[in-house]
Order: structure tokens, then C-alpha cells, then sequence
């Protein structure tokens, strides 16, 4: 039976026809029928046509479109004046190159290729709303789905792929009529886009002037600019088989699998030091699955979600003790290298050594212990691709090429993943420049993935272009606000005032003017963003009143508006170490929300009675009005209340401050919290040039944790009001307890050469235990000790309150049952969502649809977690440039300790610049003589002198650091030395 | 409706001549007129609407799901609803369990399989809107004809799952969808017939007033082969009852077998000529 559906009419301009379908998801098959509605009034938006501005109607708001397409289109030597329409391959390939501003104007974007895109990749989608939203690329959406003249039905037994491009190419060529007939004035031609072959020569064969990527851009006047741009067509190429991988399994297949428990899916995660192992963390195993060599992760990038396959028992490994650099393999590579076998013998022989260490050694049960279970991937479900940045491998350019177009190799900043082959004319003038490039795909025929450029950053090394490296690299949205955020700031700007009017609003009824209260803020030196301010009185009780006021940021930022969702996808300000990226605007950031000194700002405060031992007698939350008497440096503050003269409210205020956060804390580390360590460092930058002058560690003064036990009261009484008030969706953060495999390395260690232990009981436990790890001959063992631990504590994380039972709420290191971010929602997105909750929850206003979504939230959880983890990264990368740049001019000799011992190398870790680097055996001494004892973590090897030497994990050795510049990754960084 | 002892002895009297002279005058064979239409329901796989002289109306929708065939007992599953009855009711718990039992046992479930793991259940459901006989018939005819206009979507991953599992993958065309009973199939679904017996006569497809005066009445099971079990007995009215002898049973087994014939050619026309699908 073939469906007769056929159209009716209902009203003049209004027809219907149905659209039936089967939607197979997993594993069911439905039958969906949906009406679907065509018009006659859908404009072609083209500023030449004179009859679609008097068919078009209003729409809901009473707002007609804009007619985008310009009246005078660029004029093409053999294409004449012309609207482009791009077919979804186009968008899917080449978005760069459709976004570059050198080219591609006045196109129109048919809704089909629209509802394509968005159904294969989302963040392809936004950015062509994106362009279609901007006015300057003139970019238009054509609903031809809904217009009744290039609406077209699907035909039987025509696949919905055929029946889609046909869609298009119904839509040029009804594009084409339109203007001949409505446009006398100007002839336009349009002109198609389409890279499928198939596709193109049946639009040649309907009259349309269709033509390839490759083809336009030719014809395009600056073809120079944009010629490197155009995306490496895989149909193209067709190369040597270089190599096999495994073909991916089917879907159908993966599905059923992950379904019956023998496929398992998990993102992969490419060890730092051997770009040849990954490992996925699979629910159902304990230990993480290993990925061996390249057939194994079989093209998976780091932090793609696979679907991988056990190996049998035979196959199961210890991880390597091996570093393997890619630089390492493949130095000799040539992009053109087409006799290479499938593996090159250089990976086989190191696999086999590994194989051979694993074979050797007599399953004991110690060793029985450490071998894992091996996997190899068979499906990619998601892709983890993104802009990437790095540089031209030098060797991999050829000299005579000229100006055809060449392959070279694109080695990436980040070590975990492999190089990427482009083609590009430009190769000799990108040479020791940093990079941007974009993956195209990766066939299984190639050994590596291709890609194209896209952009150059700028030469290597410059701090511009490294800063910018950095951000894309860790994937930090750092472009201004756009204009429609923009909007949504207070039109006064920076003469926003509270309102004199008390009884104003309804709002403004609800607020408490605690402007009388002695507020004061106390912060790091040149901090412009003061999320929190503090106050604190005696009682006549005898109890104390202490307040912390929060920036009110809520009362700008309101829920569903463009800022809003600007906010939730930043996530998190990044502070770098020149540079700090904004989550929200400046002018709230620094000016209307942050608690400045000596003016009146709005807040929400927590204001609670503590007694004298610190117990919590009443807790009130509100909205207020606050004016900051002071705004502390955290020495000055240190200062002022050492000082004995000043015996000012202000002051006495501050001192009853200090001694109650004493006593918080002291309970809090009684009730088990961490007292962990990383080795941080700042960089100081010297003001006149702006360069990086000396590296120091940070400090702790009392006034630091005067702030933080506040701040860490605060947020526990506030996660405590909003769970109570939503709790499915409560905004939370929690910290699992570490996994007891996490700590059997280190624990390990610690027994074989030290003869000590931690205990992981709980965290009491563990902070005790870390107490009693003293080395009375090295003062700092215990800290070092600390950061190794550090290392094996899971990540906090947030989460919406629904998705975890009550028990796993435990924050571990602070050791507290419930926690929230609430105190700086100037740069996190959770304290913003946490002073939403709070608002609705003391009743001051309801609380957004979105907030008690429980699968909205926990898409922002999500969000916000990845977010502040890159911040994280990227932060730190910043750091590490910085060192790496200060130790041009500091190269010293320096005390380290060995934190982990390869089979052919061992990573020193210096505290004084907290660096970390990893001591190659080459530099060491003698490869052959090497001897690495894997029971005892030690490597004994002849140094350059000739003496044996042995070096085992904690021990101390002197070390001499350089600064660096990496042959292949041009990264500088402090280089270290056994001396 | 009751009849009166003068109306009800007429009509007893009139049934169990020789030759019989039914109300309505028909023949002892003849069904009463009704109106069936296939295929009106867009989002079910499967439907069928017969509508009777007397204002009786019956609808049937067929819908799949895709299940593991080892998890479930039947692939056949019929929920029978009639108006102004319990659905724990006797009334509607028998009426279920007779359509339920002879899908069972002469529906080819061999058709639902998809994989070796995986097969399509199907849910029949009825409704009775309105009724004035025993509305096992006309249920029994409705579901015939939708199950004829069944189509299931058509699988497009592999077939032979036994070794590696796959989740079954479908053709998102509709267009592409497979007949649940294949035009050139040897097998039609099984249709049941209610027959009264008054005197020596039998009846097919009684009347409300039939049945009245009926003294037994019969369900029997047909398939293109012929007629098949069930071969049950039933009370159509509260009074009368009397044994059943040996020549009923013969004659109600010609009867079906005569008519079913003439009825499956009649409902095929129907399922085939109609293109249905039209929602507006």
C-alpha cells in the first residue's frame, strides 16, 4: 500500500499534508504521523524582489522579517551577480571557511540544511544561527519546508537523504524562477553549493548552476586568501593504504552489545606519557580498561566516547613503565610516506618490550595485581573534535613545492593526541607560527587523521599567541559579549544606583537595608571583583552576630535571558596569569555587582548568631542593602587587626572575626577535612613590560582562612536551606570519597621505601595518617607527600540534588554532609544558580522553570563541571608558559624529589617553582646499562661520569632547570637536569 | 429488550420451520448487512472499523512493539473493551479470551520473528462501541481485516543476532514497512463464528432476537482450510436451553464451512481494494 497522502486546503493560505515515518530508537520501530502545515507567505527575504514584501505577514509580536539578501550581490566573472545556497555537506565540512569574512555573503540556508546539521553535530548548528542571526555575513533561513511551493513529499522506497537533497535542490531551483520573475531590475543567478557528487550532477541535470567548494572558491575573486580553507575532501584523495584499521562496528551492533553487558562504552583517556596507551573507566570494572598501541584505540582521540571490546585473559597487561613521546616514533615521518607498513617496527619492538616485561616477570601475586584488562575500541559514539592548536612539523615540509598544494604534518600542543595531516599552499610561510586547525576525518585507511588550517595564531612564543593557544586548547569561550548580552545590562551603566525609594517595588520591599552594619571585604591585592563582604558585632547575648554579604548578582543576571545563558555556558571566569576572561560583563563584574568600598550595593546575605564557641545558634538569609565601609587587602587587613591602637568598631569587628574563624576551623579539621596541598606558585609580572619577573609561592596569611571559614559556613548553611527547599534539584557540590585503588600506588610506594602507610578509612583517618607521614631528615617529605595525595582524591564535582541519594552528598575533603557554591556568583555559574534557589526559597521571588528541571539542571551540572575543570587546566597552563618564560633569565640549580620512576626516565617535581618534568633516561646516563627495578621504584643507570647511581620515588635530587623551547611542540618550559 | 411470551413463541415457531423464516429474511446463512472500512487509524500499524445495519460498530487497532523473545510469554496480545461493561466483567473476559486462544493457537507467530533474539508483540486492541448480538462475530471480522492491513516496519540490521548481539535497526520509511500477512501467504489470520440453534435449524450471525429465542448456540473456529477448533458451546439467552444433538453440530459445521468461504472473499476484497490512509 503506498500512502496517497496528498494536500488539502484550508484556509487561502494555508495547506496541510501528513508526513509518516518509523521512529527506531533503541531498538523499538514506532510509526509517527505528524501533520504538517504549508504556506504561501514565506518571503525570499531578497531586498531585490518586488512581490515577496506584499505576500509576507506579521508575525506573533507584529514584526515583519528583514529582507537580508543584498541588492547587490558580489558579481563572479563566470557566474554573474549571485545568492549562494550551501547543501549540508558544506556546512558540515567547511563551517570555517562559510564564517571566514574574506567571502561567502548573501546566502541562503534552506531549512532542511539547517534540521540536518542540527541532527549531526550541535555545535555546528549554533554557529550557523549564529552567522544567520548576524547582519553583516547576510545569511538567510529559508523555510521551504513550510512553503508550499518547495515543499516536497518523500517517494516510494526514496531514502530520506535522497529525498532531503532533492528538497534543496527543489528550493534553488524555485529560488531561481522567483527572482527571474520578481526581480527585473537585476538578473541573479544562484549559485549551489554541494561537495556530494551524486547530488550535484542532478541539480546540473534540473538547470541549477551547482558547483563544488573547491570550484566557487576558485572563482571567487580573493581565491588566494580562502584556497588553504577549502576542507581536504576524503573522495578526492584517494591514497595508498597506508594502513588497516579495524573497520568500526555497526551501530545496530554497538547498541545491542553495550546493551547485553559485552561491549562497553566510556571516554577514553590518552595517558600523558605514552601517547600509545588510553584507558576508558568502565562502570563495571573496577580498574580502568587499557587501549594498546594504535590498532587497539584504533583512531579514538582523547576524550571521545568509545565503545571498546575486552581482549581475552592472554592479552590482559600491567600499564607500560614505558614513556613514549610520538616525537619519539615517528621523528623520521614524511606525510607522503606511502610504503609504510601497518605498524612501524619502532612501535612494534616498544609494545613487545612491554610485552616482554609483563611476560617475564613470574605472576605473583603482587604482579597479578597490576595487570589490567585490555580493550580495543569498535565504535566511536561521540567525538571529542574541536579547534586545535599547534604547529608544522619542520621535516614534514618539502622544500621545492612551490605553490601547489602539499601535505605536511600538524603536531598539536596537546601530547595525547596524534598529528594531523593538512594540505596547504602556505606551509613554508606557517612555519614557527602557532596554528589553529580543524579534523575533517579519519578513514581507515589513514594512518593519521586529516584536517585543514584554519587560522594562524601568530608566531610561536609571542605571549598573544600563546595566551590565545591556551584558551582555545582548553576550550574557554574568551570573544566579547555579544551584542544581544550585551543588552541586557542595566541601560544607566555605570550610573546604576540603588534606588533611594525603599518602597519602590515589591522586590525592593523585601530587601533589608543593613547599610548601618560595619561591612568591610577582604581580598587579594588589586582584586576588582569583590564577590563578598563581611560584618561581625557582639550581641547583647553575649552571642555574635556575624554576616556575609554575597554580590547580588541574580538582580541583574535574571533567568532565560541571553546573559543568562552566556553565563551558564561560560561557566566560570578563567584567570590566567596576565588575564582574566570574564563570565559575565565587565560592567556587572567589576562595578554594579562587586562590593565596593564606600558605595551602596545590593546583596544577598547570610546573617547568623554563633556563639562563642562557634555554634550556630539561628541562621537568616535575605536580600539586603549594603555599603562596604573598607575593601582589605588580605595583609593590610593582617595589619590593621594586629595592630593594637585601633580599637574601632570596624576593627573589633574584624578581630571577632578572626577568632571565630579560628574556632571553625579547628572544628572542621577535628571532624576530618583535608589539609591537602598543591604545589601553586604565582608569577609576578613586572608592571612597566608587562613580562614575567619572578615565580613565588603563594602565601597563607590568618586573614585567608579568616575569609574562607566564613565563606565555607556560608555555603554549607545555604546548601543545607536550598536542599530543604528543592530537594530534587538543589544546586550541590560533592566530593566522592577516593577510591581505595586510587591510593594502592602511593601506598605502595610509601610501604617499599619509607615504610609508612595513609590509612583511607575516612578522612579523618587519612588526614591523621598524612599528620603522621614526618621524614625528620626532610622537613618538606610530609607536604610533598600531601600534593602526591592530592593526586589521587577524585574531582569535586557538581550536581543537581535528584541525582544522588542523601549519603553521597558528603563533601570528603571538607568533610561536611552537604555543600553548595554560593559566595562568588560574580565568576562561577553555580553560585548564580544557588542564589536563585535561595531567593525562591525564602520567598523573595519564584524560581525559574529551569532550576527545578531536574534534567535541565543536570545539563548545566554538566556543563559547569567541564567548565571549571578547564579553567582549571588552562590556568595552569598559563602558569607553566610563565615559569617557563621567567626561567630564561633563572636558570638554577635546584632542590626536587623524584615523584615517579619509568623504566627510562623518572618526573622530578621542584617545589620552589612548582615544576614538574619528566627526566628522560638519555639525559640520565647510560640506556644500556639501565636497570629498572619495578618492586622497589628505582632505576639505576651510569651517569655521563661513569658512577652508577640509583634514584628511587621520594628521593631527593638536585636538579638544574633550563628553560627550553621543545623542537617539535615549540612549547617552552622549564626543562630539568640531574645534576 | 424482552419479548413477550406471544412475540417470542412466533418467532420460535418461524426459526424452527422447514425451511426456517428468519425475522429479517434472511437465509440461515446469510450474515446481516454491515459497512467495513480498513486502515483509518494513521498511527497504528494496523486498523479496522465495521459498522452494522443495526447501528452495532466495532474498532480494532494493531500495534507493534519490538520485544526480546524470551522475555514475553505470547506475541499476541488482545484487549477486548466494551462499552458499558466491567473490563473484569465475564462478559468481556470471555469475549478476550476466545479472540485471545485462537490467534494463539493458529496465528504463525513465525512471522513476528526478527532476529534470533528479537521479534515484534503485537497488541490488538478492540473496542465495541455498540452492540445488540453476542459481538464475538463482529469483533472476530474486524480483527481479521486489521490484522490483514497490518504492516510492521522493516528491519534493516542483521537478521542472525545469535552469535554477537545487535539491537534491531528499522527503515525510518514508512513506505518500506512489510505486510504483516504477506499478500502470496498460504496462512489468513482465523476467524470465529457465532451460530444459534433453534429447533433443528442453525443460524449464522443471530440477531438479538434470534438469540433470544435460541435455544444453544455454538463458536466455532475457521481458516481458509477450513473449520478448525474452537468448536464450543454457548448460552445466547438466559432461557430455553436445551441439549445439543448430534445434528446441530453437523449442520453448523457445513454452515461455517460454507459460509466462511464466501466471508473470507469478502473481507480480502475489502482489505485489498481499500487504499485507506487518508486522515482528512
Amino acid at each position: 500500500m503506498v500512502a496517497q497522502v496528498e494536500r488539502k486546503r484550508l484556509t487561502a493560505g494555508l495547506t496541510v499534508t501528513q508526513k509518516v515515518f518509523v521512529r527506531s530508537r533503541n531498538g523499538g520501530a514506532t510509526k509517527i504521523v505528524r501533520e504538517h502545515y504549508l504556506r504561501d507567505d514565506i518571503p525570499c527575504l531578497s531586498k531585490l524582489c518586488n512581490l515577496c514584501p506584499s505576500i509576507m505577514k506579521p508575525d506573533a509580536k507584529g514584526e515583519f522579517q528583514k529582507f537580508t539578501l543584498s541588492d547587490t550581490p558580489l558579481k563572479l566573472a563566470n557566474g554573474g551577480h549571485h545568492y549562494l545556497v550551501l547543501d549540508t555537506n558544506i556546512v558540515l565540512h567547511a563551517i570555517d571557511l562559510v564564517e571566514n569574512v574574506h567571502g561567502f555573503f548573501d546566502v541562503l540556508v534552506p531549512q532542511t540544511v539547517l534540521e540536518e546539521v542540527r541532527n549531526r553535530s550541535v555545535p555546528i548548528y549554533t554557529r550557523l544561527r549564529a552567522l544567520c542571526k548576524s547582519d553583516d555575513k547576510r545569511f538567510v533561513v529559508f523555510h521551504n519546508e513550510f512553503s508550499e511551493d518547495t515543499y516536497v513529499a518523500r517517494e516510494a522506497n526514496e531514502s530520506i537523504n535522497d529525498r532531503n537533497d532533492r528538497a534543496i535542490r527543489r528550493t534553488c531551483s524555485w529560488f531561481q524562477k522567483h527572482l527571474n520573475d520578481n526581480s527585473p531590475q537585476l538578473s541573479v543567478n544562484i549559485i549551489f553549493l554541494c561537495n556530494d557528487n551524486d547530488n550535484r550532477a542532478k541539480a546540473i541535470t534540473e538547470g541549477i548552476d551547482a558547483r563544488t567548494l573547491a570550484e566557487y572558491v576558485e572563482a571567487l575573486p580573493n581565491a588566494d586568501e580562502l584556497r588553504d580553507l577549502v576542507p581536504t575532501d576524503s573522495s578526492e584523495l584517494q591514497r595508498v593504504n597506508e594502513i588497516a584499521y579495524p573497520e568500526y562496528y555497526s551501530t545496530a551492533r554497538l547498541m545491542g552489545g553495550i546493551k547485553n553487558g559485552t561491549l562497553y562504552q566510556g571516554i577514553v583517556n590518552i595517558s600523558s606519557y605514552n601517547f600509545l596507551e588510553g584507558a576508558v573507566n568502565v562502570p563495571s570494572f573496577k580498574k580502568p580498561l587499557l587501549l594498546l598501541g594504535r590498532e587497539r584505540l584504533n583512531r579514538a582521540f582523547n576524550g571521545d566516547s568509545v565503545v571498546v571490546e575486552l581482549l581475552p585473559k592472554s592479552q590482559w597487561r600491567e600499564p607500560s613503565s614505558q614513556i613514549i613521546e610520538e616525537s619519539a616514533v615517528e621523528a623520521n615521518d614524511t606525510p607522503e610516506d606511502e610504503e609504510e607498513l601497518k605498524i612501524s617496527d619502532q612501535e612494534r619492538r616498544l609494545l613487545a618490550q612491554d610485552a616482554m616485561v609483563s611476560h617475564k616477570t613470574q605472576p605473583t601475586d603482587e604482579v597479578a595485581s597490576r595487570i589490567q584488562p585490555t580493550a580495543k575500541v569498535v565504535g566511536i559514539i561521540r567525538r571529542s573534535w574541536r579547534f586545535y592548536v599547534g604547529q608544522i612539523a619542520p621535516t614534514s615540509v618539502s622544500e621545492n613545492s612551490g605553490s601547489a598544494p602539499s601535505n605536511c604534518f600538524v603536531i598539536l600542543m596537546d601530547k595525547c593526541l596524534p598529528k594531523i595531516r593538512i594540505r596547504t599552499r602556505k606551509a613554508p610561510e606557517l612555519l614557527g607560527k602557532r596554528i589553529v586547525v580543524a579534523i575533517d576525518s579519519w578513514p581507515s585507511t589513514s594512518k593519521f587523521p586529516e584536517g585543514h588550517f584554519v587560522r594562524s595564531l601568530g608566531d610561536v612564543e609571542s605571549a598573544e599567541a600563546e595566551t590565545e593557544a591556551l584558551l582555545l586548547e582548553h576550550d574557554v569561550e574568551y570573544r566579547p559579549f555579544s551584542k544581544n548580552v550585551l543588552d541586557c545590562l542595566p541601560s544607566e551603566g555605570h550610573d546604576w544606583k540603588v534606588p533611594t525609594d525603599l518602597d519602590g517595588d515589591e522586590f525592593i520591599k523585601k530587601r533589608k537595608d543593613l547599610r548601618a552594619k560595619l561591612v568591610c571585604s577582604i581580598d587579594p591585592p588589586n582584586c576588582q571583583d569583590i564577590d563578598d563582604a563581611l560584618h561581625a558585632q557582639l550581641l547583647p547575648n553575649g552571642n555574635y552576630e556575624v554576616g556575609v554579604h554575597i554580590a547580588d548578582v541574580t538582580h541583574f543576571v535574571k533567568a532565560g535571558t541571553a546573559l543568562d545563558a552566556e553565563g551558564a555556558s561560560r561557566g566560570t571566569s578563567v584567570y590566567l596569569v596576565d588575564k582574566r576572561i570574564d563570565m559575565l560583563p565587565m560592567l556587572l563584574g567589576t562595578d554594579l555587582c562587586s562590593l565596593n568600598p564606600y558605595v551602596e550595593r545590593f546583596a544577598f546575605s547570610v546573617i547568623w548568631e554563633l556563639d562563642s564557641d562557634a555554634n550556630i545558634v539561628k541562621v537568616d538569609f535575605m536580600k539586603s542593602i549594603i555599603k562596604s565601609r573598607e575593601a582589605f587587602s588580605y595583609e593590610k587587613a593582617q595589619l590593621r587587626i594586629d595592630d593594637e591602637s585601633n580599637q574601632d568598631d570596624l576593627t573589633k569587628g574584624m578581630r571577632i572575626l578572626l577568632q571565630l574563624s579560628r574556632k571553625l576551623k579547628q572544628k572542621r579539621l577535628d571532624a576530618g577535612a583535608l589539609n591537602l596541598a598543591s604545589p601553586e606558585v604565582k608569577v609576578h609580572m613586572d608592571s612597566e613590560t608587562s613580562d614575567p619577573a619572578e615565580v613565588e609561592i603563594k602565601k597563607q596569611l590568618a586573614t585567608n582562612s579568616l575569609v574562607e571559614e566564613f565563606m565555607l559556613l556560608a555555603n554549607i548553611s545555604v546548601a543545607r536551606k536550598n536542599f530543604d527547599a528543592f530537594p530534587q534539584t538543589a544546586m550541590l557540590r560533592r566530593h566522592a570519597n577516593p577510591p581505595a585503588t586510587n591510593f594502592e600506588n602511593l601506598n605502595d610506594m610509601l610501604r617499599v621505601r619509607k615504610g609508612m602507610a595513609v590509612s583511607l578509612e575516612s578522612s579523618k583517618a587519612l588526614a591523621d595518617s598524612l599528620d603522621r607521614c614526618e621524614d625528620p631528615a626532610d622537613p618538606y617529605f610530609n607536604t610533598l607527600l600531601r600534593i602526591m595525595a592530592t593526586r589521587c582524591m577524585m574531582a569535586a564535582e557538581y550536581f543537581s540534588s535528584g541525582s544522588y541519594g542523601y549519603p553521597e552528598f558528603r563533601h570528603y575533603g571538607l568533610a561536611v554532609d552537604i555543600y553548595t557554591h554560593f559566595t562568588s556568583p560574580i565568576r562561577r555559574y553555580c553560585d548564580v544558580v544557588a542564589h536563585r534557589q535561595l531567593a525562591a526559597a525564602i520567598g523573595y521571588e519564584p524560581l525559574d522553570l529551569s532550576h527545578r528541571d531536574k534534567g535541565k539542571m543536570e545539563t548545566v551540572c554538566k556543563n559547569i563541571n567541564r567548565r571549571h575543570r578547564n579553567a582549571q587546566f588552562a590556568g595552569r597552563a598559563s602558569i607553566e608558559y610563565y615559569v617557563g618564560q621567567v626561567m630564561k633569565n633563572n636558570e638554577s640549580t635546584q632542590l626536587g624529589y623524584a615523584i615517579r620512576v619509568f623504566s627510562n626516565g623518572i618526573v622530578v617535581l621542584v617545589p620552589k617553582f612548582g615544576i614538574e618534568g619528566l627526566i628522560k633516561l638519555e639525559s640520565l646516563g647510560d640506556i644500556n646499562s639501565a636497570r629498572f627495578d619495578e618492586e622497589n621504584y628505582s632505576l639505576t643507570f651510569t651517569d655521563h661520569t661513569g658512577a652508577e647511581r640509583t634514584i628511587a620515588v621520594f628521593d631527593q635530587v638536585e636538579v638544574d632547570i633550563k628553560s627550553v623551547l621543545d623542537e617539535v611542540t615549540s612549547k617552552r618550559k622549564a626543562e630539568l637536569f640531574l645534576k | 429488550m424482552k419479548l413477550s411470551p406471544a412475540e417470542r413463541s412466533y418467532l420460535h415457531d418461524s426459526l424452527a420451520l422447514q425451511p426456517p423464516i428468519r425475522p429479517d429474511a434472511r437465509s440461515p446463512a446469510q450474515f446481516r448487512p454491515l459497512e467495513a472500512s480498513i486502515s483509518f487509524l494513521p498511527s497504528s500499524n494496523g486498523s479496522a472499523r465495521i459498522r452494522l445495519s443495526d447501528g452495532s460498530e466495532c474498532i480494532v487497532s494493531v500495534k507493534s512493539k519490538v520485544v526480546l523473545t524470551a522475555n514475553v510469554s505470547s506475541l499476541i496480545l488482545v484487549d477486548v473493551d466494551v462499552s458499558g461493561y466491567r473490563d473484569d466483567s465475564n462478559f468481556v473476559s470471555n469475549l478476550n479470551y476466545h479472540l485471545q486462544s485462537i490467534l494463539n493457537s493458529h496465528f504463525p507467530t513465525a512471522v513476528l520473528r526478527l532476529t534470533s533474539r528479537y521479534s515484534f508483540k503485537i497488541f490488538v486492541d478492540c473496542v465495541v462501541l455498540l452492540h445488540t448480538s453476542y459481538p464475538l462475530g463482529l469483533l472476530s471480522l474486524t480483527t481479521y481485516l486489521a490484522l490483514k492491513t497490518t504492516s510492521l516496519p522493516k528491519l534493516v540490521s542483521e537478521v542472525n543476532d545469535e552469535e554477537v548481539e545487535e539491537q534491531p535497526t528499522f527503515s525510518d520509511d514508512w513506505d518500506q514497512s512489510t505486510p504483516l500477512i504477506p499478500t502470496n501467504s498460504t496462512f489468513q489470520p482465523p476467524l470465529l463464528f457465532v451460530v444459534a440453534v433453534v429447533g433443528d435449524n442453525v443460524f449464522i450471525d443471530p440477531s438479538r432476537e434470534e438469540q433470544e429465542v435460541s435455544e444453544n448456540g455454538m463458536i466455532i473456529g475457521y481458516e481458509t482450510q477450513g473449520v478448525i477448533s474452537p468448536f464450543n458451546n454457548i448460552s445466547l439467552s438466559d432461557r430455553e436451553v436445551k441439549g445439543m444433538k448430534l445434528l446441530h453440530v453437523i449442520k453448523a459445521h457445513l454452515l461455517v464451512k460454507k459460509c466462511g468461504e464466501e466471508v473470507l472473499k469478502a473481507l480480502n476484497s475489502v482489505a485489498k481494494d481499500e487504499g485507506g490512509n487518508a486522515i482528512f
